[in-house]
């Protein structure tokens, strides 16, 4: 575990498509609910300190409107790799602009710590093909802070818990007001056993206590540690449809995505297709 | 874009200069402590290196489960309850910003107005209203029954 150990540049190149490719996701699926705010009148907007110190403007229909189109395109451009270093920045920019249009009304969100960081790293590195073994620090660099960023997340979530709630926050009724809440039919059941949430309770902490520990295990024990997490995020949306995606989107910054090649498997495959369309009219 | 491995070289190290790595050192260390510092005494206020609280408060084993509702009348009478996806705010941010519906229940109105923009197509808001439904526990276990009361209204005049 080095600050600078260099991976392949092929890993940053997928995981740059990964995390750009996510953008237009979030738009328009996973919290399509931003855009919302350009019907909501400016006397509820609460500027975050970063919208205060900056100044950024109180959101408006047309500025809403206009950042969501700008991200829109922004991030499917830089998902094929062109102008790594600009279009990364211009992304990374916008995509903050839009953190504050989201959680400036009266909520902040704390599922995207590791996705903000990817988005502030990637534009460092450069330009990185798809598919290139060649092994580079400063990609490293940009995983490695990735990495740190997600292990932050879990381990920092327990500290909270420990300052907000206190240590009596693991007997308490947190999961049991988060079912009721928010509960689905996977999940409804559970309430009737209070001793099961509180189980949970114990377990949450204690591994995100531990979380550390990834960033140190060779690598197969890793591999098993972040699915493992992966698991934990799949449960959580069953029970309370909290799916923490952006969170998940950076753990794939621990992942050996270089050997994932989509374009490479499509070429093969229509290669070894015995009578291709094209040959046939040939 | 693609590439198909005719530039690979798996042999190759390209490394950072000293300048390089002292930056993105810096950089780093600047970060960690901003989230030390964020989670120790900072608040959400301080996003995106504000404590990681979700879920962090604790809730008394017994006592009632809030959940909050928004519910409107509209100009021909009919109630009904005001969706998140019909005003453009979320559940949560209304509960956010409860002590400001309190004190000013005119801010309700710009909620109205919104509803009245993304539904241009139906009759203005009469009326609305903040209810919260208090589930009633014993030993963390639901009892089945709760309470629903009216914490704001608004009226449009």
């Amino acid at each position: 575990m080095r600050l600078f150990d260099a991976v392949p540049l092929g890993r940053l190149a997928a995981f740059r498509t990964l995390v750009y490719l996510f953008v237009p996701i979030d738009l328009l699926l996973t919290t399509n609910w931003v855009l919302q705010h350009k019907d909501v009148p400016g006397d509820l907007y609460l500027p975050l300190l970063l919208g205060r110190v900056l100044p950024l403007p109180t959101p408006t229909y047309a500025l809403t409107v206009g950042i969501f189109a700008a991200l829109l395109v922004a991030s499917v451009v830089a998902a094929t790799g062109r102008a790594p270093r600009l279009l990364g920045t211009a992304v990374f920019l916008l995509y903050l602009e839009w953190m504050v249009i989201a959680m400036s009304y009266g909520k902040v969100d704390h599922d995207r710590f590791g996705f903000l960081v990817a988005l502030a790293v990637l534009p460092t590195v450069g330009r990185a093909r798809w598919g290139d073994l060649t092994r580079s620090e400063a990609a490293g660099w940009a995983l490695r802070a990735t990495q740190f960023a997600v292990v932050a997340t879990y381990f920092f979530a327990a500290w909270a818990k420990l300052r907000f709630g206190g240590l009596d926050w693991l007997t308490g009724a947190t999961l049991t007001r988060a079912v009721l809440r928010r509960g689905t039919f996977l999940s409804d059941w559970v309430v009737d056993y209070p001793g099961l949430l509180v189980g949970f309770q114990f377990f949450i902490v204690a591994f995100e206590l531990t979380s550390p520990v990834v960033l140190f295990l060779a690598y197969r024990w890793q591999q098993r540690a972040i699915g493992a997490l992966y698991a934990f995020h799949l449960m959580t949306y069953a029970a309370i449809t909290i799916s923490f995606l952006p969170h998940c989107v950076a753990m794939a910054s621990f992942l050996p995505l270089e050997k994932v090649r989509p374009l490479v498997w499509l070429s093969r495959y229509r290669a070894a297709d015995p009578a291709p369309p094209a040959a046939a009219r040939t | 874009m693609s590439g198909h491995g005719t530039l690979s070289r798996p042999d190759t190290e390209v490394r950072l200069g000293g300048r390089g790595r002292a930056v993105r050192l810096g950089v780093t260390a600047v970060c960690a402590l901003l989230v030390v510092a964020g989670t120790l005494v900072g608040q959400d206020d301080d996003f995106p290196f504000g404590p990681f609280r979700m879920y962090s408060t604790t809730d008394d084993i017994s006592a009632p489960v809030a959940s909050t509702r928004l519910e409107a009348i509209d100009t021909t009478g009919r109630r009904f309850r005001l969706s998140d996806g019909m005003t453009g705010m979320r559940r949560a941010e209304i509960e956010g910003q409860m002590s400001r519906f309190r004190a000013d229940p005119a801010l309700l109105g710009g909620l109205a107005e919104a509803y009245d923009d993304r539904n241009a197509d139906r009759p203005p808001l009469a009326r609305i209203e903040i209810i919260i439904r208090h589930f009633d526990l014993d030993a963390g276990r639901p009892t089945g029954r709760y309470t629903d009361t009216l914490d704001t209204g608004w009226d449009a005049s």
